[in-house]
């Protein structure tokens, strides 16, 4: 009868821990799930779009990712981006991607790279008449090459710019020296 | 009285001169590069040319790719008024058999030289494909930039390599001397 008892038990004990095992991995895939649902619609950018987004600055350091989905580059720097938005999530770093994909491309092409990058940050796609003054417009010795980077201080002027792919550690330093300045 | 004009005119004149300077076409040195065959190809080679055509492309760039047909197209334009078309591809990742096949599949007539080491992206300051640039017989960079205003064909609105090149043909200055565009970051050596 004891040993009755105590299979029923071992039973019992195996079959809670493997429910909350489950339920564990339910809960993860939920909140899998809500990360992926989260990634925020992509708004088209135009010059004036951009003016405001880097004069309006809150308070806040703005850190601008200028990317394409075809940039193979771009698309190996991406996840340092999460990261780095993750990392300074609730502080005053606002951090932002334009792509340079075209604005008819956001359900065929920026959507679902952001849904598998599940990024947490406000992305745009530019739209703009002129491709050199929006180039111009962010930085006028940039010519085009991609990725470019740049971070504007909370008063909107920008204290640094640089193209060709980053990484997280380097970003941060860089936030982090722009913002001992301001 | 007299001296004090004359005083004002060569203030005037020290004012203009940095202007001057500044519009002032920046030369090219001559430069030798071998191409996907292993031949040797100085820059000096093309001097009777009427305009020389410096293309950094590349093979596995989507946007240099977009612009294949068209600078297929181009070459056969140009190349019978005696424009000289080169590409140059200075990407680290991308063989000389690479360049080979992507040439030959992508019908380039023109010749593609091996920029190893990006030594002669870096002396153009060359930083994406495709970046053009558009020589005289002096060497003087006359026009730099892209090819057109879009990688999608049917949204081009502005042909600024044939505007700039058909300026240079007709002895006109260039117009339009500096565009834009986005494109592919070249793979430098680190």
């Amino acid at each position: 009868m004891i040993r009755i008892v105590c299979v029923i038990g071992i039973v019992v004990i195996l079959c809670s821990v493997s429910g909350c095992a489950k339920k564990q991995e339910q809960s993860q895939n939920t909140l899998r799930s809500d990360v992926a649902v989260n990634v925020q619609p992509v708004e088209k950018l135009d010059e004036a779009g951009l003016k405001k987004l880097i004069t309006e600055r809150k308070g806040k350091l703005l850190f601008v990712n200028v990317w394409a989905t075809w940039c193979a580059p771009c698309v190996e720097e991406f996840p340092d981006l999460v990261k780095l938005a993750q990392h300074y999530n609730g502080e005053n770093v606002e951090v932002i991607a334009i792509s340079a994909d075209f604005p008819d491309e956001i359900d065929s092409k920026i959507l679902p790279f952001l849904k598998k990058q599940q990024v947490p940050f406000k992305t745009y796609v530019g739209q703009f008449e002129n491709q050199d003054s929006f180039i111009n417009s962010l930085n006028i010795k940039w010519n085009g090459a991609l990725p470019a980077t740049f971070i504007y201080d909370a008063e909107g002027k920008q204290r640094f710019f640089t193209i060709g792919k980053s990484n997280f550690d380097r970003f941060k330093n860089e936030i982090e020296k722009v913002r001992g300045k301001t | 009285m007299l001296k004090k004009i004359t005083g004002i005119f060569m203030f005037l004149g020290l004012l203009a001169l940095p202007l001057f300077a500044g519009d002032e076409p920046k030369k090219a040195e001559d430069f030798t590069l071998e191409d996907y065959n292993g031949v040797k190809h100085s820059l000096s080679d093309y001097k009777d040319s009427k305009a020389i055509v410096l293309m950094f492309i590349a093979t596995q760039c989507p946007v240099s790719n977009a612009y294949n047909t068209r600078m297929v197209e181009f070459y056969k334009d140009y190349s019978k008024k005696n424009v000289a078309v080169i590409g140059i591809n200075s990407n680290k990742q991308e063989s000389v058999e690479e360049i080979k096949d992507h040439s030959k599949t992508h019908g380039f007539e023109f010749t593609v030289l091996k920029d190893w080491n990006n030594i002669i992206a870096d002396k153009f300051e060359a930083s994406f494909t495709p970046e053009i640039y558009v020589l005289n017989s002096k060497f003087e960079v006359l026009y730099h930039g892209r090819i057109d205003d879009s990688s999608r064909e049917n949204n081009v609105k502005s042909k600024d390599l044939r505007a700039a090149v058909d300026n240079i043909l007709a002895g006109k200055p260039v117009v339009v001397a500096s565009t834009k565009a986005f494109g592919c970051t070249i793979k430098r050596v680190e």
